[in-house]
């Protein structure tokens, strides 16, 4: 079943559309979108905006993950220091992080600095979310459990608080990694020269269907591996996790 | 004390900071500390805010995007739910859609614009579908959960007591699936906001995210920011606003979300 309904779904397409049941110069045949999807990897220029893509993809997680873990457990220890970041984060967090943009444009410059860190927001703003709610919502007997054989500091953060919000961190980082793809891929359709959403839009302006499709289904792959392949690597690194959250 | 001057001496610091930070960066921006072309003074903005709104340049940019929200919103929780339920109900069409759905839901929205416009009028109702792509997704995914987690034992109860078909789905089956649906609105109306802005920004002359991509364009900085604001009040208020009238329509119902 689960091979027989996208199967077919490309069938009737690839029917409908050689029969010129739908418009062929709109809706291509899958075969000719595979095609050029082979033709445009061996010339090469597919693979270099998808490494574009990547790269700034790999850099906007980064800049996001290191700073957001740690303020998320310093938020979820300390009490001053949740008083005093949580208005910033109930204001930003709900905000459409492409409208930060054009502030991060005329700040940086039209630029890579600018894309990456509008990327690289819509993923800091969820890690401390989802960090925070880790250490918030750990089992407190854990922590008296702790207290009572004697882990005080530091001790008791590495033994006990750390490992309690690691599922949570680990959800954290893959939906952060989902949206921080999602805000870039939306940020190069409208502002930059290159990448895989910047493909789809030129394609899209020009009219050329097949490579438009091409892009959009390297996209679509793209969002799937990384989706799948880490929620895999979840429930394989925290097996002692049942949730895996939506 | 009085519960108002209890929660203030437990959370000041929550009102201390933002306040802080606005007189800090009044200043700053005063002084010359900060570029005032890149961070103009807050009482500036305001006052750009205030002639916005008072000329109704503002609102001629705020209607269509609350219109367009609620098109996109509406059409993705019809469609999101129907087809939500139907997939929770049958084994074999969620089995046949979940690796459709798979394929298609991790890519952005935006993206979804050109094919949109292929299939139908480009304008206002191209704008409209594109941005209830994402939402529907997420509200059909919830709502699928949401049938497929209620207790077994439940369902057997109900069919032994003698309910089926449409009574078994009214009086068991829809109830149980409740929050998850809840949720899942809540997060489909977010998600409307997030695309019916970014979708603007690259195809509409109205709307909030043409008036910010239109004011960053001629570099009316203070517009930009007072724009903003308004998004920034629009999400806070289709974010939390639904929560608080869930806690007051739904008491019972808790948001499976909030984990």
């Amino acid at each position: 079943m689960g091979v027989v309904v996208p199967a077919a779904v490309l069938v009737l397409w690839e029917l409908c559309s050689r029969l010129a049941l739908i418009s062929p110069r709109y809706f291509p045949a899958p075969t000719t979108i595979g095609w050029v999807l082979v033709d445009r990897f061996v010339a090469g220029d597919l693979g270099s905006d998808l490494v574009v893509t990547l790269t700034r993809l790999a850099f906007a997680f980064a800049i996001a993950a290191v700073p957001a873990i740690p303020l998320g457990l310093l938020m979820g220890i300390a009490r001053p220091v949740r008083d005093l970041v949580e208005p910033y984060l109930a204001f930003i967090f709900p905000v459409p992080k492409i409208t930060l943009l054009p502030f991060l444009l005329i700040i940086l410059g039209v630029g890579e600095p600018a894309f990456v860190l509008t990327g690289g927001s819509s993923a800091f703003f969820q890690i401390v979310i989802s960090t925070l709610a880790g250490v918030q919502t750990m089992d407190p007997r854990l922590l008296d459990v702790g207290h009572n054989y004697g882990a005080h500091g530091l001790r008791l953060f590495w033994k006990v608080i750390l490992p309690a919000a690691l599922p949570a961190i680990f959800t954290g980082l893959r939906l952060g990694l989902g949206l921080a793809l999602v805000t870039l891929v939306a940020v190069e359709f409208i502002a930059a020269k290159s990448g895989l959403g910047h493909l789809v839009f030129r394609h899209w302006q020009m009219l050329s269907t097949p490579e438009m499709y091409a892009a959009f289904a390297l996209v679509g792959a793209l969002g799937l591996v990384l989706t799948r392949g880490l929620r895999a690597l979840q429930a394989r690194v925290l097996t002692w996790q049942e949730d895996i959250g939506v | 004390m009085t519960a108002l001057g209890r929660w203030f001496a437990e959370r000041w610091i929550t009102v201390a900071s933002p306040a802080a930070l606005l007189l800090g960066w009044e200043w700053a921006s005063a002084t010359g500390v900060l570029r005032a072309v890149f961070f103009p003074r807050p009482s500036t903005i305001l006052a750009h805010l205030r002639d916005l709104a008072l000329d109704g340049t503002l609102w001629g940019h705020t209607a269509p995007t609350l219109a367009r929200i609620g098109w996109s919103f509406s059409l993705a929780a019809v469609l999101g739910v129907t087809i939500g339920l139907a997939m929770g109900l049958w084994r074999r069409l969620r089995e046949g859609l979940d690796p459709v759905f798979a394929v298609i839901y991790p890519i952005p929205s935006v993206l979804f614009l050109p094919l949109v416009s292929f299939m139908v009028p480009a304008g206002e109702i191209a704008l409209v579908v594109t941005s209830a792509v994402t939402s529907f997704f997420l509200i059909a995914f919830t709502t699928t959960h949401g049938v497929r987690q209620i207790d077994r034992l439940v369902v057997e109860a109900a069919t032994h007591y003698g309910a089926r078909g449409w009574r078994l789905f009214a009086t068991v089956l829809l109830p149980g699936a409740l929050p998850f649906i809840f949720t899942g609105l809540r997060l489909g109306l977010g998600f409307s906001l997030i695309v019916v802005v970014a979708v603007e920004i690259v195809s509409a002359s109205r709307g909030l995210g043409a008036l910010l991509w239109l004011s960053w364009q001629v570099l009316k900085v203070e517009d930009m920011y007072a724009t903003f604001f308004v998004i920034a009040l629009l999400g806070a208020l289709s974010s939390y606003g639904l929560a608080a009238l869930r806690a007051r329509l739904l008491p019972w119902v808790p948001d499976v979300g909030d984990r």
